[in-house]
């Protein structure tokens, strides 16, 4: 019985080119290196010191607990925009409103949290997120209900939605939340009681992490194992087949959505209440729900996998970062660089075709002579 | 010996997906000949074409053409070389007319404008040359599905093609037309054309060829004379066993005491305003396969559309499955009631190409209980399910976790068949179900849907292979311009070119005959 388990096992997970799992984990593996190649090839002309400059992106994270400490916190709204991307494109949505709900979600947060709705330290942060997820989860659904209702393109609405959402928070901030310190356009500082503290304080690991796994975990396998997630898949590869055996475009399209909008406002809500004490429309949240779309580009639409690749990303800014410190001559947009170069290659379909031909061709005969 | 027009050594192919489509093909056409090539349809025969044409690029083996190695990068650099190809999916825009359509990236120019006069000249000149029959300056959405096919081929005569491929060209003819492009193709041949003729049906193969080669599995199976071939020995080739042939055998005949499966009344639905179903009233019984024939366009999409309720379509009528009444219902309602739809386009309605297998094999009852536990799906019972679906079925795959894009045509028509078999609905729609696949699976597919009916579903069988209708209907009707043409109550008496009158419209029954369809 063991026996035949096991075999079965090695028999799905073979580890060759003509496993596809295999094969797109190889092609992000050489990504990443020719990224890191090509990196250093730049931090040769920039610098004159390009080893300790490569080294120092890569390990310079490492050497005090303050700076793993800040990409811990700092990844976090990053994953949760990812990951409402990913719910997105699974589903073959191109709805790119997860910026606007960013910045409008913290004006829901800024508003709870400025006002003294309970004296509870656990519960008003919990108040903050529920009331941005609630909101954040409603407006995101009218792009998407608009494609559906009426046809209109999603890709064109959300972002001119984001214009719109934005426009509405500056003037929200400004006119109910704000305050006339810091030249009138930020809000009012956020009351104790609203902000999340440290669980472990020298990694800076809050509540929110905490929930980012636990959300990671259960959209895991909402993706993997729940009929949501299966009806996901459906209409992501092809929606015409989904609409054939039965699913409804129109309740799938909306439920995504939602789902997207309120892992955005998951994500407003934790950025502002671990990393500032007041909200700024027009600074503290912009371009991350751009971001994350990146990640999940990433981390192939896959939760766990944008999770991780929203860490790496992170973690190779804070390196940079460091670098900036020692090596004015490096940029610190050059991770920039890392990034465009892996979602380049890993989204390329020729990228290692060739090599993989090759090696089918010699299964394929090898087989044919069995 | 004649001169040999183009040369293939060692040809091989491998997909990106892994399947290997060609493996060390040699083949040889000779100048003036219809070279017929068959085999099943995931053999690879299209793909051959497609690299003969340019569309693909071999993995490697060489193509020699008129005695030199050719690289084509696409198909342009082919049809620049004299090659032509008539896909089975014509290529053609609807609101150009015929000459528009031929000129199209080869115009005739005066300065910089196009040279309207000469290419309709030019066209009209060419039509007459082959005795085409066309009014060149007509608009390519007026024209019947064999008059553009017509333009498809003077498409390729006019960039001077000498090599002429013609993928599947008869599917979609009635016999009558079948015959006139024959004798067309047998002119081009006196003119010295070569033509690559690709089919699945061996009589017309018999009848056109000079040569015919064998493509199985991917592998050439050898080029013969067609004289030294017969018919029995090409089938053997093909799949490599016999055929069987009478689909009757299979028939039992158990008694659902006329229970209706479904039954439609007074159907109708216009078009930009015009009608394009008119007056359509039949039944189908449980334990009974009902045909219908037709020329492709003449009512039968809508008919299905109507039926299943797939795209939101307006029309009048009645339609009933299973005697409840469906008018309001979408096409979850419908198949909850008890309704199996196989799809005419696999690849766009019929499956998730990217998916695994499994995933396709359920689509249509994922939320049944036995493969659903209390919080999540229950992976293993489907695993379970699909490689039992997998073995009853024959599909040729390594495991169910291989996505469906890795099968040939044929395996991914047996994926199709085997979930909507599994639903155990009384009502079955089969659109098309043999459509484009090879021998061996096709029968696979009519053995299941026999069985079925045996089992006690009832059948609507939409086909423009006119043979797949006679040999597994019970009863069949034609649709001519959205009508009812013809009903007859016994499959077995009426011949194929008496089905080809009605289809054609040169025949029509009176309404009490028709009547038939409903009340029998």
């Amino acid at each position: 019985m063991t026996d035949n388990k096991f075999s079965k096992l090695s028999k799905n997970y073979k580890l060759s080119i003509s496993n596809p799992k295999f094969f797109d984990a190889v092609k992000m593996l050489i990504s990443i290196l020719i990224a890191l190649a090509i990196t250093f090839v730049i931090l040769c002309l920039v610098s004159s010191d390009p080893i300790n400059a490569i080294v120092t992106i890569l390990t310079g994270p490492l050497t005090k607990t303050r700076y793993i400490g800040s990409v811990i916190e700092s990844f976090i709204p990053y994953a949760f925009a990812g990951l409402a991307a990913g719910v997105l494109f699974k589903a073959g949505a191109f709805n790119l409103g997860a910026e606007g709900i960013y910045i409008l979600s913290g004006a829901v947060v800024t508003a709870v949290a400025i006002s003294p709705v309970t004296t509870s330290p656990i519960l008003h942060p919990i108040l903050c997120f529920v009331a941005a997820m609630a909101f954040g989860g409603i407006m995101m659904i009218l792009p998407s209900f608009l494609k559906a209702k009426f046809g209109t393109n999603e890709m064109v609405v959300s972002l001119m939605l984001n214009s719109i959402y934005a426009g509405i928070a500056a003037y929200v901030v400004r006119t109910f939340l704000g305050t006339l310190k810091r030249g009138g356009n930020s809000s009012k500082d956020y009351l104790a009681t609203a902000r999340i503290g440290y669980l472990y304080e020298p990694l800076r690991i809050s509540a929110c992490f905490l929930v980012l796994i636990a959300v990671t975990v259960i959209l895991y396998l909402v993706m993997k194992k729940s009929r949501l997630g299966y009806q996901i898949r459906l209409a992501g590869t092809n929606p015409r087949f989904a609409e054939y055996s039965g699913v409804s475009a129109f309740k799938l399209a909306i439920s995504t959505a939602a789902i997207a909008g309120v892992l955005s406002g998951m994500g407003a809500a934790s950025a502002l209440l671990t990393q500032t004490q007041f909200y700024t429309p027009s600074q503290s949240l912009v371009g991350i729900g751009f971001s994350g779309m990146l990640l999940s580009m990433l981390g192939r639409n896959n939760p766990i996998g944008i999770v991780v690749a929203s860490f790496m990303i992170k973690y190779l800014e804070q390196g940079t970062k460091i670098l900036y410190f020692v090596d004015k001559s490096v940029p610190s947009e050059i991770v920039a660089i890392v990034e465009g170069i892996i979602i380049m290659l890993i989204s390329s379909q020729y990228f290692l075709r060739r090599f993989r031909e090759r090696k089918l061709l010699k299964e394929g005969l090898e087989e044919h002579v069995e | 010996m004649n001169e040999i027009i183009l040369k293939l050594d060692n040809v091989t192919k491998v997909y990106p997906n892994g399947t290997v489509a060609n493996r060390d093909i040699n083949m040889e056409f000779e100048k003036g000949e219809i070279h017929s090539v068959v085999g099943e349809n995931g053999a690879g025969k299209s793909t051959l074409m497609k690299m003969i044409f340019g569309i693909e690029r071999p993995s490697s083996g060489t193509i020699t053409y008129k005695g030199e190695e050719v690289h084509f990068n696409s198909s342009m650099d082919a049809i620049h070389a004299g090659i032509g190809m008539v896909h089975q999916h014509f290529m053609l825009i609807p609101s150009y007319s015929i000459v528009d359509n031929i000129i199209l990236g080869d115009e005739p120019t005066k300065s910089i404008f196009i040279d309207a006069k000469e290419a309709t000249k030019r066209c009209q000149e060419l039509s007459d040359k082959y005795n085409f029959e066309l009014d060149v300056t007509a608009k390519v959405s007026t024209l019947s599905v064999a008059k553009r096919q017509k333009v498809e081929i003077l498409k390729t005569l006019y960039r001077n093609a000498e090599l002429i491929i013609l993928d599947e060209p008869t599917s979609v003819l009635t016999p009558q037309e079948t015959e006139k492009l024959f004798d067309q193709l047998r002119f081009f041949k006196q003119q010295g054309h070569t033509i690559i003729f690709i089919s699945h049906k061996l009589e017309e193969v018999k009848q056109i060829s000079d040569r015919i080669s064998v493509i199985r599995n991917g592998v050439s199976k050898g080029t013969y004379l067609n004289a030294d071939l017969s018919m029995e020995q090409l089938t053997n080739l093909i799949i490599g066993r016999d055929l069987e042939n009478d689909m009757d055998e299979y028939k039992t005949h158990e008694d659902f005491h006329g229970e209706r499966a479904l039954e439609v009344r007074d159907l109708y639905m216009e078009r930009n305003g015009k009608p394009v179903l008119n007056n359509v009233s039949f039944e189908v019984k449980r334990g009974e396969i009902l045909g219908v024939a037709g020329v492709e366009g003449n009512g039968q999409q809508e008919l299905v559309k109507c039926i299943t309720g797939l795209e939101a379509t307006k029309y009048e009528g009645l339609i009933k499955v299973c005697d409840q009444e469906v008018n309001h219902l979408n096409i979850r309602g419908r198949r909850d009631i008890g309704m199996a739809y196989i799809p005419e386009d696999r690849m766009v309605d019929g499956v998730a190409g990217e998916l695994p297998i499994s995933d396709n094999l359920i689509s249509t009852y994922y939320t049944r209980e036995d493969i659903n536990g209390k919080l999540f799906m229950d992976n293993k019972a489907i695993a379970r399910m699909s490689d039992q679906l997998i073995k009853t079925f024959a599909v040729k795959t390594k495991n169910a976790d291989a996505s469906v894009n890795s099968l040939s045509g044929g395996n991914v028509q047996k994926v199709v068949v085997a979930r909507e078999y599994n639903t155990n609905s009384r009502f079955m729609i089969a659109e098309q179900p043999t459509h484009g696949i090879d021998i061996g699976s096709a029968e696979f597919v009519h053995h299941k849907l026999i069985e079925m009916r045996n089992a006690g579903a009832g059948i609507l069988l939409v086909s423009a292979d006119l043979n797949e209708v006679m040999d597994l209907s019970d009863r069949i009707i034609v649709m001519f311009n959205g009508r009812i043409a013809g009903y007859f109550p016994d499959a077995n008496k009426v011949n194929e070119s008496e089905l080809g009158m009605y289809m054609l419209g040169a025949k029509h029954q009176s309404e009490e005959e028709i009547g038939g369809a409903l009340n029998d």
